[in-house]
């Protein structure tokens, strides 16, 4: 085989590859039909948040509400919140709405991170 | 001889054209594949679907926005959200779940049913209750900036309106600029007397499920009740259910598929009623055969 040849199809290769690259992750991307709360877009994050922290209002539990949280990723409920409250100020919530997220946030500091032992 | 060879060359080339396309899809669907950053609940798996659902259920105990729960409800994407709240609560149930977690759903799917929230939203920390946060997964921002206006207009009146720049779809920001006193807590009214048996009729209709035992569970104003709590016992089991999971048929109704046979004793949790003794009729068809019929038992608060 010669030289010239070898060029052609190192270069069909490349476009093949370049095709596939296209089709891959352009065309027909892999499609996530069960996925984990944790990659939630950020306004549907906070809007979970805030629900659970409008079901707090009512039943005042916070480890139900730290379940709930939990949900959404390893970092801690507090953390969570922290992030949903601000989301929520730099876009206007409601007052209540606001109001509901610190008072969740002021329950979350209160509880241990699991893992986390006491000294 | 030069043909076989152009032959032998065009071979090659599509054999390395499809070897590279081969690698790229190796590579682009299972090496590196796209990464989802920013997904929607709708294709949340099904059991954090479940947990979601119960979170909207409890935000809806406490604030009794029954438009803002829709909403979180259809972000789902179920083809029946009253319907899959219904089984849900029925699944934990059946799990053995506490009524606590369960009535939640129960109620949800109630008031759905019947269109409006069973106690009014004035009552409850949140007053608005048509003018939410929920994201939508339909809009964009110029849709936003389209069917917005009228809202926007109101508002830019009062408050300068924060400016739609980031790349997500972003939330409706609602500025709220009548600061409403916080108003006491109502509770969901709970059941008042004791539930006492007002009817026990035998059904022999053909065309229903043979021995199915009925409930319907009734306040002092005639309105079903949903949350009720039933146990029917035999000498073999214990059975435990609730009225309102089947909404389409009453909010305070409830059933049960009983074996022939078998003498079955029924009390209401909440006020205690028992009757005992209960056993599927004996029905007759128009052509003289003999069937398992069903009763309807009737409770009504005093």
């Amino acid at each position: 085989m010669t030289s010239s040849n070898l060029i052609k199809i190192a270069i069909a290769i490349s476009i093949g590859i370049a095709l596939g690259l296209i089709y891959g992750w352009v065309i027909d991307p892999i499609e996530y039909t069960d996925v984990p709360p944790n990659i939630l877009r950020e306004d549907y994050r906070v809007d979970y948040v805030l629900m659970v922290a409008e079901a707090f209002q009512n039943d005042h539990n916070p480890e139900t509400a730290a379940r709930h949280l939990a949900s959404l990723g390893s970092e801690p409920p507090a953390t969570i919140t922290t992030s949903a409250l601000e989301y929520a100020n730099r876009n206007g919530f409601t007052q209540n709405e606001i109001l509901a997220l610190q008072n969740l946030l002021t329950a979350m500091q209160m509880i241990q991170p699991p893992g986390i032992n006491n000294p | 001889m030069s043909r076989l060879t152009f032959h032998n060359t065009t071979l090659h080339l599509l054999l390395a054209l499809l070897t590279g396309l081969g690698l790229g899809l190796a590579y682009s669907w299972f090496i590196s594949p796209v990464t989802y950053v920013d997904a929607n609940p709708a294709i949340l798996r099904a059991d954090f679907k479940d947990q979601y659902r119960v979170v909207i259920a409890a935000s809806y105990a406490s604030t009794h926005n029954l438009p803002r729960a829709r909403a979180r409800l259809e972000l789902l994407n179920d083809t029946d959200p009253i319907g899959e709240l219904s089984a849900q609560a029925q699944r934990m149930v059946g799990l053995g779940e506490s009524l606590e977690r369960v009535q939640p759903l129960a109620q949800l799917a109630t008031d759905l049913q019947q269109g409006f929230a069973s106690v009014s939203p004035t009552a409850t920390h949140f007053t608005n209750t048509n003018i939410f946060n929920t994201p939508n997964i339909e809009t964009t921002v110029d849709e936003l900036s389209a069917t917005q206006t009228p809202t926007n207009q109101l508002m830019e009146e009062a408050t300068p309106f924060p400016t739609l720049s980031f790349e997500q779809t972003p939330l409706v920001p609602i500025q709220v600029t009548t600061s409403t006193p916080r108003p006491t807590f109502t509770p969901i009214p709970r059941p008042g007397g004791p539930f006492i048996l007002v009817g026990q009729d035998s059904i022999c209709e053909p065309g229903l499920p043979s021995s199915l035992l009925q409930f319907i569970l009734m306040d002092g104003r005639r309105k079903q009740v949903p949350g009720i709590e039933i146990i029917v016992t035999w000498s073999q089991g214990e059975d435990r259910f609730f009225t309102g999971f089947k909404p389409e048929l009453g909010n305070g109704y409830a059933d049960f598929v009983m074996q022939a046979d078998i003498i079955y004793n029924v009390r209401v949790v909440e006020g205690g009623a028992f009757v005992p003794n209960i056993s599927a009729p004996s029905c007759t068809d128009p052509n003289g055969v003999k069937y398992s019929g069903g009763l309807l038992l009737t409770f009504q608060q005093p």
